[in-house]
């Protein structure tokens, strides 16, 4: 028995070309689930309820600030992973954060969500800085990238195991749950029960092949073409396709990479030669910092500001003992991220509207007036965010709330609504003559509302 | 030739090597317990059955406070109610478990109802969770 250490793990080796592609298409792709997530952050510790994924941890899940602030944060790390800038320490935080928000609640649903939670274990033990004086051909040993590839297999082969049953051969399962594009091009081609099958063997080739380099030339089109077709069925699975795309980063045959970075290898080295001067440094890290705290000014996101201004503190305090110029604009790179997603999305229009229908429906009135009132400021033009604000305020026998019923009518002039909820209030303060024509404007506005008609006829009797 | 006892065997004299053994392992024998020692067959989690006949699966839980319906919307945040709709036991039983705790004395029954894609409609619990906490 030889004293060595197994050659199939630690001498296993990819160019440094493939670790530096993978680190922005994973982590790249990472930040942008994990800031989509922000907008579920309200479920967490709603009405104080919560199981946990694994026993004993119930009473430890993440609540709606911690759940929001943990994906932010996570965000941030991840956009520092894709850049270089973030050293296993960052990324040790990262996993230990995603474990806790994955493993603390079962309301996380998602597959590739504990995917992640354990490639991110494996990922902080790959070497994703840039070895010194490497190229992109240099080899770098990556006995994680290896344990990776064979947790990409185990899941093929797992998933392979599930479905050797009749319902899934007979196409049966897919019939209930394949919509989208591909559905049609599967019934005008093969039929579902042959793609069943496909599915099956493709499965079972990937497990066998997908960690085995002499493999990859075949195994990637192969793999890429299964998870592409995947995003076209229509399947409510997030990003899990695209998140296995982006891990096929890894799959891919070293020299397409090399190739690639080879061509981009003078930008990097024009970028490197720059030096500054202590002055200049030091002018780079004030700006970085300020810029950050601006960005995250400008964005929507619950805690950014806060946060923002503790990781410029962090960010300066590292480069300034360590000399890592770069960490300033990666710094300033993920808070641009934070800002881009939350103004190219609903996702914090959606935070606000899922805190505040959650806590009005739990009975938690305070909380869904915050919610709403914050969900306005930032959407003023919202009709449905004055509706439910109006709607909370004159169940606390706030009668600002009219105010608010009266901007959603104007906002929404073709909706009974508001109309309906107000005929009702005033009816309820004796004000029959006003309730009664309330009530007529409604059924005016939305002639179809059974709501508005039964108010109607109720108040005309 | 391939001597897996004497690889097993390298990889345990290092931090590293041990760590491979531990993850690999957890992840072979992780999605088995599925298959042989879950009581939940609605319970589908690490064990990488994505698209599954049993995803599939449509619950309806129906609690009842000593012989009246309880309304789950009051009680408990929507996406708890989806999970419990997919049938999962954990859940539903942590579901009860609050509602006795809420109402200390009362029954709540609760009654399970599922249709599946690959096996006839199942019926569970019907009893008071107060007094028999597991489904």
């Amino acid at each position: 028995m030889s004293d060595e250490q197994p050659a199939f793990w630690f001498g296993f080796e990819v160019a440094w070309a493939k670790l530096a592609v993978a680190r922005v298409c994973v982590f790249g792709l990472l930040a942008l689930d994990a800031l989509d997530q922000i907008r579920h952050a309200p479920r967490y510790g709603a009405g104080g309820f919560n199981v946990a994924q694994l026993p004993g941890l119930d009473a430890l899940g993440p609540g709606r600030v911690a759940y929001g602030a943990c994906e932010l944060m996570n965000a941030y790390i991840f956009v520092l992973a894709a850049f270089g800038a973030a050293r296993r320490g960052a990324l040790g935080l990262a996993a230990a954060l995603y474990a806790w928000l994955y493993f603390g609640s079962q309301l996380d649903s998602y597959q590739h969500h504990y995917l992640v939670a354990l490639v991110l274990v494996i990922a902080c033990c790959v070497p994703w800085q840039r070895p010194a004086q490497a190229t992109p051909a240099t080899p770098v040993r990556a006995w994680a990238v290896r344990l990776w590839l064979v947790q990409l297999a185990v899941m093929y082969l797992w998933a392979a195991i599930s479905k050797l049953n009749p319902t899934w051969l007979h196409g049966t399962a897919l019939d209930g749950q394949i919509h989208g594009p591909l559905r049609s091009l599967i019934d005008a081609t093969i039929g579902l029960r042959a793609t069943a099958w496909l599915v099956v063997l493709t499965e079972l080739v990937l497990a066998a092949t997908v960690w085995w380099r002499r493999a990859w030339p075949i195994v990637a089109p192969i793999g890429l073409g299964f998870h592409l077709a995947i995003v076209f069925t229509g399947l409510e699975i997030g990003l899990f396709a695209w998140l296995m795309i982006a891990m096929y980063a890894l799959v891919v045959p070293d020299r397409v990479w090399v190739w690639l970075l080879a061509r981009l290898e003078p930008v990097r080295a024009r970028l490197a030669g720059i030096a500054l001067g202590t002055a200049a440094r030091l002018g780079a890290i004030a700006a970085a910092v300020v810029l950050g705290i601006v960005l995250a000014a400008l964005c929507r996101f619950e805690d950014a500001l806060g946060l923002a201004i503790v990781l410029g503190l962090v960010v300066a305090g590292a480069a300034l003992a360590r000399r890592r110029t770069w960490l300033c604009i990666a710094h300033v790179a993920a808070i641009a991220t934070w800002l881009a997603v939350d103004r190219a999305s609903t996702i914090a229009v959606d935070y606000y509207k899922f805190w505040g229908g959650d806590a009005r429906r739990l009975g938690e009135r305070a909380d869904a007036e915050h919610a709403y009132r914050r969900l306005i400021a930032i959407a003023p033009d919202d009709a449905a965010a004055h509706f439910q604000l109006g709607r909370v305020l004159l169940v606390q026998g706030d009668a600002s709330g009219l105010d608010e019923l009266h901007v959603a009518e104007q906002l929404e002039p073709d909706r009974a609504r508001s109309l309906v909820l107000e005929a009702r209030w005033l009816a309820g303060h004796g004000d029959r003559a006003a309730a009664l024509a309330k009530a007529r404007a409604a059924v005016a506005a939305e002639p179809g509302d059974r709501e508005a008609q039964a108010v109607l006829a109720r108040l005309a009797r | 030739m391939i001597d897996p006892l004497g690889h097993v065997v390298a990889l345990a004299r290092s931090w590293r090597g041990r760590f491979i053994l531990v993850f690999v392992a957890i992840q072979l024998a992780l999605p088995l317990t599925y298959y042989v020692g879950r009581r939940d067959p609605h319970d589908e989690r690490f064990a990488w059955r994505m698209f599954s006949p049993m995803r599939m699966a449509r619950c309806t839980p129906r609690f009842t406070l000593d012989g009246k319906p309880l309304a789950l919307t009051s009680e408990f945040h929507e996406a708890w109610i989806e999970i419990a709709e997919r049938g999962r036991f954990h859940v539903i039983e942590a579901m009860a478990a609050r509602v006795c705790a809420r109402h200390p004395g009362s029954a709540v029954v609760v009654t399970l109802d599922c249709t599946y894609l690959d096996r006839p409609p199942a019926q569970y619990g019907g009893y008071d969770m107060c007094q028999v906490p597991r489904l």
